[in-house]
């Protein structure tokens, strides 16, 4: 009897303990299929060579990068799991994963990360030879250690590393072959949580889990697939119906959107775009009469309304702009709010006495001037942003006509020939102003036949001077100085009417948790993505 | 036999220049527009150098003058050779080989559901004529003749798939599953129902009118009079005598169409994301991927003369009077 209540007692108590230990309080289950909406289908998944915004939110997934970034922008261990940067900022050391393994079985060493910077990243990538242009080797003492040598200190290289901007491809498959047109370039090997599958054209990439992911359990998810439907209201149906679970970069039309965020299925966030930061802006020519003259520059911004545009044009989603970095860098000092505000609310009085001033007044008609303004051919939200400010201007007796053309022809007009006026685009600034801001208003950017350069080919020496020396400044707060001296310069020069900072939404089912982990939004691995 | 078996020959030879002209027109208008591949990409990547531009243009032969470009390329469509997608990374054949299933299904799916449905309308109103029933159907004709295809398609959508769940929105078949055997191919007709049906509202209501009116001008002929006062019921009339003359213009119709179905699936294929031709050549055309787009083109062109090639031997056993030359 005695035995038998020690027993029971026995018992109870590892039930209890059974009881507490498996019910933490929040589990990821593993298993499941995530479907997510890419729009539109990309052009290639090879990352290293093309920086197309589809393209990312598949390659990510395949690819991991030294680096992940936390929503301080400060670095946080991927595939190096610790790194020193020596005072002069010219030398990096990394100090790598141990145990990681390629998707065909090979083990990845500092030989591959050699091999992706030197020979891909500063030869193929977009960006690459700008941003390791200061990169001249990398040196690996051992199979864990890659050194970094910059010819100058380039603090900017340092955000530049996430599986997204360099992704880490292995040497042993890529340095063999035409690099510019690989066999491996749609049939990726990476080292990520997920491994390609199939490509279907039209209609899928299917990706599934990588079981030997150097995050021990993860990832949670068992297959990913990316869907391609090119009609917004049919994207819209899909997640309505759930046949899928995400659907980023606003590839719901906003006026969906805020229909949807009222479902108890759904959940929508303009948040995992802080590395992006776009900005929607309007690129003047200043070569060309009557926007030469700095006053008329300053009065057309001054007659654009941006909240106006933001409610109408974009359902909401967005920030007035008040320069040319985002306020997204807030963060670490690098925006600054003390520029000329040609948002004050006598703005249109502001842009009508400049004109005057300009020695363009009203003629017959109340009109000053006539002007053309190509609109950036991506969609009805920007043609709508085009009549907009068709409206806008009028009020302040500029007459203006909306020229829309194809993407080809368009890129042609504006990067090469320089035939154009006044013309809207949206620029992502990057996480680093050297990556995504310099290429706008460095007078070494006027380079004919380079999309999304300066083609509004303002040549200021003072600007060219600080975003020089900011470019190579190892020194943060001196940094930082650097670029609101410039954000002042800039904005009161006005080559460009900075219009809007783009938010993007991204739509997802409320099953679908832990997907947003870093300013990179979609553009992350989704190691640790699961579905309820 | 032999004698339609030549007839065959003879046109299929005489297509060649046909397909050969279409494709030089084609490669003219197509270099007419500004901008070009390397530019596209560049431009979609948010930032090249100009120098990876130049590099690009020369690898893709973008840099040789039009006439070489020209020459080369008809060289190689003469020995089937349809190119390279710098693109995709393929070649235009395994492109266009992947995605003309998809549009074979939707296009004979429709033009079984157009005609099918189209002859059958037609000839229900022409026997009721001006009845609730001919009046019901010249309505309905209107109105899917009137509706823009897109528009049509999205209120299936939101009918069909989202108010009453019964079919999926999009694609082809369901991604996530990834069926086999005949479970994928009951996954891929519930697909087919909403494109089939929003592409053939359009040509639907133009054969039920056709149709119709043909069955109307057959029934005063001297035939149908000659075959009544030989004692045929009125049943034998239709099926047997005026049908099969009144289908001689629909069946014209349909094989002029063909081409024009091609059209309209791009829109039906960019709203059901139907994996087919239409779109493919939407995209091409707006990155610039002439090679692509040419090899689509060349294929619709060879899709449309072997359709009217079948067109002019369905005649023949329509209408045995016709003689094949």
């Amino acid at each position: 009897m005695r035995t038998f209540r020690l027993f029971a007692a026995v018992a109870v108590a590892f039930a209890a303990v059974a009881l507490l230990s498996s019910s933490p309080a929040v589990a990821q289950k593993r298993g499941g299929t995530l479907v997510m909406i890419v729009q539109p289908e990309p052009p290639s998944i090879a990352s290293y060579q093309n920086t197309s915004a589809p393209i990312g939110q598949v390659s990510a997934k395949i690819y991991d990068g030294l680096l992940e970034y936390g929503f301080d922008f400060k670095p946080q261990p991927s595939l190096a799991k610790s790194w020193t940067v020596s005072p002069d900022g010219k030398t990096i050391t990394f100090k790598l994963q141990e145990g990681v393994k390629f998707h065909d079985g090979k083990p990845f060493t500092s030989a591959d990360v050699q091999f992706t910077f030197m020979n891909v990243l500063k030869k193929v990538h977009p960006r690459g030879p700008i941003t390791f242009r200061d990169l001249e080797a990398v040196e690996t003492p051992d199979p864990l250690t890659a050194v970094f040598k910059f010819k100058e200190a380039a603090p900017y290289a340092m955000v530049a590393l996430s599986g997204y901007e360099s992704p880490i491809l292995p040497k042993h498959v890529f340095e063999t072959g035409d690099l510019m047109n690989h066999p491996n370039a749609n049939k990726p090997i990476g080292t990520g949580p997920f491994k390609f599958v199939e490509w279907e054209k039209g209609q899928y990439i299917r990706l599934d889990r990588n079981p030997d992911y150097w995050r021990q359990g993860q990832p949670y998810l068992d297959r990913i697939v990316m869907r391609f439907i090119a009609d917004a209201g049919t994207r819209t149906a899909a997640m309505e119906k759930q046949e899928a679970h995400i659907a980023a970069f606003s590839a719901i039309p906003g006026v969906e959107v805020n229909r949807l965020k009222a479902m108890p299925t759904i959940d929508v966030t303009t948040k995992g775009y802080e590395m992006i930061s776009p900005i929607v802006l309007i690129e003047i020519n200043t070569t060309k009469k009557p926007f030469d003259n700095q006053k008329v520059r300053q009065a057309l911004s001054y007659a654009i309304d941006r909240k106006a545009i933001i409610d109408t044009v974009f359902f909401g989603f967005g920030k007035p702009a008040t320069g040319p970095i985002s306020s997204n860098f807030e963060a670490n000092d690098f925006y600054t709010k003390d520029v000329r505000n040609y948002a004050a609310p006598n703005a249109v009085d502001m842009a009508n006495k400049l004109l005057d001033e300009a020695g363009y007044p009203r003629k017959a008609g109340g009109i000053r001037f006539e002007m053309v303004h190509d609109v950036i051919p991506y969609g009805e939200d920007w043609r709508r942003m085009g009549e907009l400010i068709v409206q806008q201007l009028g009020k302040v007796g500029i007459k203006t006509t909306l020229r829309y053309e194809d993407v080809p022809t368009w890129l042609r007009r504006i990067y090469t020939n320089y035939d154009f006026e006044f013309n809207s685009n949206f620029l992502f600034t990057l996480p680093d102003p050297v990556l995504g801001v310099h290429r706008t208003y460095w007078s070494k950017n006027v380079r004919p036949g380079a999309p999304f350069s300066n083609s509004a080919r303002l040549t200021l020496p003072k600007v060219d001077q600080l975003l020089e020396a900011a470019t190579v400044e190892p020194d943060h707060a001196k940094r930082a100085k650097l670029y609101q001296d410039f954000q002042k310069i800039v904005v009161d020069e006005a080559p460009v009417i900075w219009v809007t900072e783009l938010q993007f939404t991204t739509v997802t089912s409320k099953r679908l948790k832990d997907y947003l982990v870093s300013p990179l939004g979609v553009y992350t691995s989704f190691n640790r993505a699961w579905l309820e | 036999m032999l004698n339609r078996l030549r007839f065959i020959a003879r046109r299929l030879a005489l297509a060649v220049p046909t397909v050969l002209f279409i494709v030089v027109a084609n490669f003219m208008l197509l270099h007419l527009a500004p901008g070009d591949a390397a530019e596209v990409l560049a431009g979609e990547a948010g930032s090249a150098t100009p120098e990876m531009v130049a590099q690009l243009r020369t690898k893709f032969g973008l840099d040789q003058p039009y006439p070489v470009q020209l020459a080369r390329y008809l060289g190689n469509t003469l020995t089937f050779d349809l190119g390279y997608s710098q693109r995709h990374g393929m070649t235009v054949a395994e492109l266009i080989g992947k995605r003309l299933p998809a549009t074979l299904l939707l296009m004979g799916t429709t033009i079984v559901i157009a005609i099918g449905v189209g002859v059958l309308l037609g000839i229900l109103a022409a026997r009721g004529l001006n009845t609730w029933r001919d009046r019901l159907i010249s309505v309905l004709a209107l109105l899917s003749y009137a509706t823009p295809l897109f528009w049509a398609g999205l209120m299936l959508i939101v009918l069909f798939s989202i108010k009453l769940g019964w079919l999926p929105t999009s694609g082809m078949e369901t991604v996530a599953a990834f069926y086999e055997g005949p479970q994928r191919v009951a996954d891929i007709a519930r697909h087919l129902v909403l494109p089939a049906v929003t592409l053939s509202l359009f040509y639907l209501a133009l054969y039920t009118r056709l149709m119709r009116a043909a069955m109307l001008e057959q029934a005063d002929m001297d035939y149908v009079t000659t075959a009544r006062a030989k004692g045929l019921d009125e049943r034998a009339v239709v099926v047997r005598h005026i049908v099969p003359n009144a289908l001689l213009p629909v069946v014209t119709m349909a094989g002029v169409q063909i081409g024009a179905l091609l059209g309209g699936s791009v829109v039906v294929e960019t709203v059901f994301a139907w994996p087919g031709l239409g779109q493919l050549a939407f995209d091409s055309l707006f990155s610039r991927d002439l090679n692509l787009l040419l090899g689509i083109f060349f294929i619709c062109a060879c899709l449309v003369v072997v359709a009217n090639l079948v067109v002019d031997l369905l005649y023949t056993w329509l209408d045995p009077r016709i003689e094949l030359r």
